[in-house]
């Protein structure tokens, strides 16, 4: 039984069966953001883990790493290619890119620094200390460029990944609302833009929804924050001595 | 992109994974050989390698569009084993998990909000920026035709 356990499918398959459960549950519930089918899994995967554990009689990290992360690797490995394949979408949209990319640039990169400095700001405020800190700065890339960041300036790369998947939950329920009260469609490249950065790809297909110019802007800045992320969170966590 | 672009036939699905395979591989050589205090995530070197490659024509869209689309779609699915990594951190989360929520959903806000006002700021002061450039251009043409009407 535990041999069984302790091999890849395990992992894969647990992935799996709750990934596709969150899908169904989500479409049953008319799309309820609670059950987002990533956040369904992520919640219902170490949920499933905490009680196997104790069922083995391990604790919950020794068990993950021995019966989960087997499987989890293997799938993790996928996002190598699937972050490169994000060059497609970019090369789809070259023409606005290549229009409006000194605008794109600018606009990241300036956002981003202002944005980390809120968020030091905040972290301070409610106590983080340095590595939760260090954790929540490259969250606005995609997971496969946040984790490495977040592991070279000192973070931890699984409350990284956690931020990474709340963004998105917290833009898909909240998206709308946040549009109407900041009035972030006055300026529909700024509103593809932001909702790219914070959302991740769900924010992308949120910005879609307002118009073309938005959901073009927003597959954009999901590309080119991550390469913004990655050049200016490690000289930013070098400057604020993290 | 243009018509004879999309009518070109798809690459075989292994020779689109041979492509992805290649530019991994090289992306892993470079990224390793990135010093410590700037590191370069392979992705990101995969990434811009892909970019230019369809840029400058080397790959045919066709050659690698089946498979990243695919791989695109499956998105959501491959960050599942990152979440549930938490789970070998759990007691982070005892200990900080109220404080690092509230974080994480300042942060969003923050983000979406900052990246769209800078966006609003920027294109405002190159839409002013061009006004004035129109303007001064505007005033010489005048002077221009003033002249060439005096020389009449």
């Amino acid at each position: 039984m535990t041999a069984a356990i302790y091999t890849p499918i395990f992992g894969i398959g647990l992935s799996l069966v709750l990934y596709l459960l969150g899908q169904w549950i989500f479409k049953k519930s008319k799309g309820l953001f609670i059950f987002q089918p990533l956040f369904f899994a992520m919640v219902f995967g170490i949920l499933a883990l905490v009680i196997l554990a104790r069922l083995f009689k391990t604790d919950t990290a020794t068990f993950y790493t021995k019966a989960y992360k087997p499987g989890g690797d293997i799938i993790f490995w996928f996002l190598n290619p699937a972050t490169i394949a994000f060059a497609i979408p970019l090369y789809k949209k070259n023409d606005v890119f290549k229009k409006y990319w000194k605008e794109i640039f600018l606009s990241l990169i300036i956002g981003m620094i202002v944005s980390l400095g809120a968020i030091v700001v905040v972290s301070k405020a409610v106590g983080l200390n340095k590595v939760g800190i260090a954790s929540m700065l490259s969250q606005a890339a995609t997971t496969a460029i946040a984790l490495p960041i977040s592991t070279a300036i000192g973070g931890n790369s699984a409350v990284t990944a956690m931020a990474c998947i709340l963004n998105a939950v917290i833009i898909y329920a909240l998206g709308k609302k946040l549009v109407n009260w900041f009035h972030l469609n006055d300026t529909p490249i700024g509103a593809g833009l932001g909702l790219g950065t914070a959302g991740h790809t769900v924010g992308s297909a949120f910005a879609l929804e307002l118009g073309s110019v938005q959901g073009a802007m927003a597959a954009v800045a999901v590309v080119v924050i991550g390469l913004v992320v990655d050049i200016v969170v490690p000289i930013f966590a070098h400057m604020i001595g993290i | 992109m243009n018509n004879d672009k999309q009518k070109t036939k798809a690459a075989p699905i292994l020779a689109q994974m041979a492509i992805y395979a290649s530019i991994l591989f090289v992306s892993n050589v470079i990224s390793s050989l990135m010093p410590s205090s700037f590191p370069v995530p392979t992705p990101v070197i995969g990434l811009i390698l892909l970019y230019m490659l369809l840029n400058f024509k080397i790959i045919k869209l066709a050659w690698v569009d089946s498979l990243g689309t695919f791989l695109i779609s499956l998105i959501g699915f491959l960050f599942v084993p990152s979440g549930i990594s938490l789970a070998a951190n759990l007691n982070i989360m005892a200990t900080e998990g109220i404080q690092l929520v509230i974080v994480i959903a300042l942060s969003t806000i923050i983000m979406l909000v900052v990246t769209a006002y800078t966006a609003r700021t920027i294109i405002a002061f190159k839409k002013h920026l061009q006004e004035t450039r129109n303007k001064t251009r505007n005033t010489k043409v005048q002077v221009t035709v003033s002249h060439a009407k005096g020389g009449n």
